[in-house]
């Protein structure tokens, strides 16, 4: 006697439908294999036609919402494959929802947060920022956690819930930025001098914007220095490149103009005409009346 | 200075040294203006390479694709009125290499002689970084140095009924038309729209010129070469070839 069984025919549970065959199970991780390749190879695609067309942050995007958008319809749809009724999820729902909501609450607080980040884009992909002491660019933004990238070259991974309830620096949010140095002339120095010599150098920089206007004033007449204060507005992308180009720049036009930076200074004046000091002020001098106290007291 | 070279060639005028010559294994490009110096190896016979005036927005470093002009006197324009003025704009020199028959066009280098400053359009919070160039307000059409600037004719055009104070224009280089003349003179149009007292918009005229200017080098029309542009090479979506001017003109 031989058996004819066919492997993709073993029911594996009941439903109220129709019973689940093992060729069911295996049609429905097949196609969702299948979709989850297909999708993969549309985002990267779609990636490459709009690299040159939008920029990183948009075109990432709209490419997670497309790619996780697809996933999830196609799901659904093939849900009834494994005796899974959609109509039937949404009425579980409420319960399952409460339920998984309180056994994955970090998992869903970071989904949630990350769908926020996406939408109110406080920060955008190459953004320099600075989150919760972390500071450098933005890597990616992914739906449970964001990557940064530390100016000096780590990695950082930040649950998308932590970033959401910090606070946010978007060191590149507006586009220009200013700066500012304290420069410290002598007394002696022309302090007019002075600031047409940085006025001059801030005017030949092409990235030290005219509007908003720099400006160079004298802000303090301090212990030991006359002290300038210049402040630059420069494009946000170039602030720090400028910043250490001018600084140089100005101690040495300042220097080759005879305007030097001076130490701290402290003036000491020593006195050479000698006062009348009170006697017992005088060192070593023997006071008779101090002297002779317990004499005079005990006698 | 402008036009197309084969090489081996050499050109050199006003500072600006220009060659391609032959080593025996491959074609070396060599440009020299001051103390900066280019140098780059060409892999491929048979190329030419195009020298003409380019959108004045790649030097020192591409930043921004706009350019603000900065009238030395505020013009007043009546309500409903239209009138023509010429400005200048700073000139960048570009270095194109391509195939025989202005085919697969690369950019080679990028130069200019011209003053070199950046500027805010709008607020800090939401403005726009712009190339700056202060232009005097001319009638009729100047005659610059031509390595060093431009001629741009602009048709301000009031729709408002209110006067209009104008003292600075804004254009996106995406829509800029650039052409230049066998003298080595160059040329754009562009129009100015004066929306209401506070916003206006500009773009260029992409239609070729029509020779009207009797007293520009550019008079005659067919010395006259449309120059290959930077941002016209480059593979763009849709972005809008005008500039909206909404903080003010």
């Amino acid at each position: 006697m031989i058996l004819d069984i066919n492997l993709l025919d073993i029911v594996l549970y009941n439903t109220s439908k129709a019973p689940v065959t093992l060729g069911d199970l295996l049609k429905f991780v097949l196609i969702l294999f299948l979709s989850i390749f297909l999708t993969k190879i549309l985002t990267i695609y779609l990636r490459r036609s709009l690299k040159d067309k939008v920029s990183k942050d948009v075109g990432e995007t709209l490419l997670k919402i497309l790619y996780y958008g697809i996933l999830i319809i196609v799901s659904i749809s093939i849900l009834p494959l494994i005796g899974l009724n959609p109509s039937a999820l949404l009425v579980a729902g409420g319960v399952t929802g409460i339920i998984l909501g309180f056994a994955s609450q970090n998992i869903v607080g970071n989904l949630v947060s990350g769908f926020f980040l996406m939408v109110e884009r406080p920060i955008k992909i190459g953004d320099q920022v600075e989150i919760s002491g972390i500071s450098g660019y933005v890597t990616d933004i992914r739906i449970i956690s964001t990557l940064i990238r530390t100016y000096d070259g780590l990695l950082v991974r930040l649950p998308n819930q932590q970033v959401f309830t910090t606070n946010i620096t978007n060191i590149v949010g507006h586009p220009v930025r200013r700066f500012e140095y304290t420069i410290r002339i002598r007394y002696s120095d022309d302090a007019d001098a002075a600031i047409f010599l940085i006025k001059d150098l801030i005017d030949k920089e092409p990235f030290a914007l005219l509007n908003p206007a720099p400006s160079v004033f004298v802000n303090d007449l301090g212990d030991s220095s006359v002290n300038l204060t210049v402040r630059i507005w420069a494009p946000v992308n170039e602030w720090f490149g400028i910043k250490t180009r001018i600084l140089w720049n100005i101690k040495k036009t300042l220097e080759e103009y005879g305007i030097e930076i001076p130490l701290p200074q402290r003036i000491i004046r020593i006195q050479s005409d000698v006062k009348k000091i009170p006697e017992e002020l005088i060192p070593g001098k023997e006071i008779e009346s101090v002297l002779n106290y317990e004499e005079r007291v005990l006698a | 200075m402008y036009g197309y070279y084969n090489p081996p060639f050499s050109v050199e005028k006003e500072g600006i040294s220009i060659s391609v010559e032959n080593n025996g294994q491959h074609w070396m490009y060599r440009r020299t203006l001051g103390t900066d110096k280019v140098e780059k190896i060409i892999l491929g016979d048979g190329k030419r390479l195009i020298i003409n005036p380019v959108e004045p927005l790649n030097t020192p470093k591409e930043i921004t694709p706009n350019l603000l002009i900065e009238f030395e006197n505020t013009l007043l324009l009546a309500g409903s009125a239209k009138r023509r003025i010429f400005l200048t704009f700073p000139i960048e020199i570009g270095v194109f290499i391509s195939d025989k028959g202005e085919k697969n066009i690369q950019l080679l280098d990028v130069m200019s002689l011209a003053r070199q400053k950046f500027t805010l359009y709008g607020e800090v919070s939401n403005g726009v970084l712009c190339k700056h160039w202060k232009s005097k307000v001319y009638s009729i059409s100047p005659s610059p140095n031509p390595l060093e600037e431009g001629i741009l004719e602009l048709t301000l055009r009031n729709t408002s009924s209110d006067w209009a104070s104008i003292s600075k224009a804004v254009f996106s280089a995406y829509g800029m038309k650039l052409y230049y003349g066998g003298d080595g003179d160059a040329f754009m149009r562009a129009r100015m729209d004066i929306l209401n007292r506070n916003t206006a918009e500009t773009g260029f005229e992409l239609q070729h010129i029509s020779g009207e200017l009797k007293s520009s080098p550019l008079k005659d029309f067919k010395t006259r070469k449309e120059a290959f542009g930077v941002y016209s090479l480059q593979k763009l979506g849709f972005v809008p070839l005008k500039f909206y001017m909404e903080w003010g003109f």
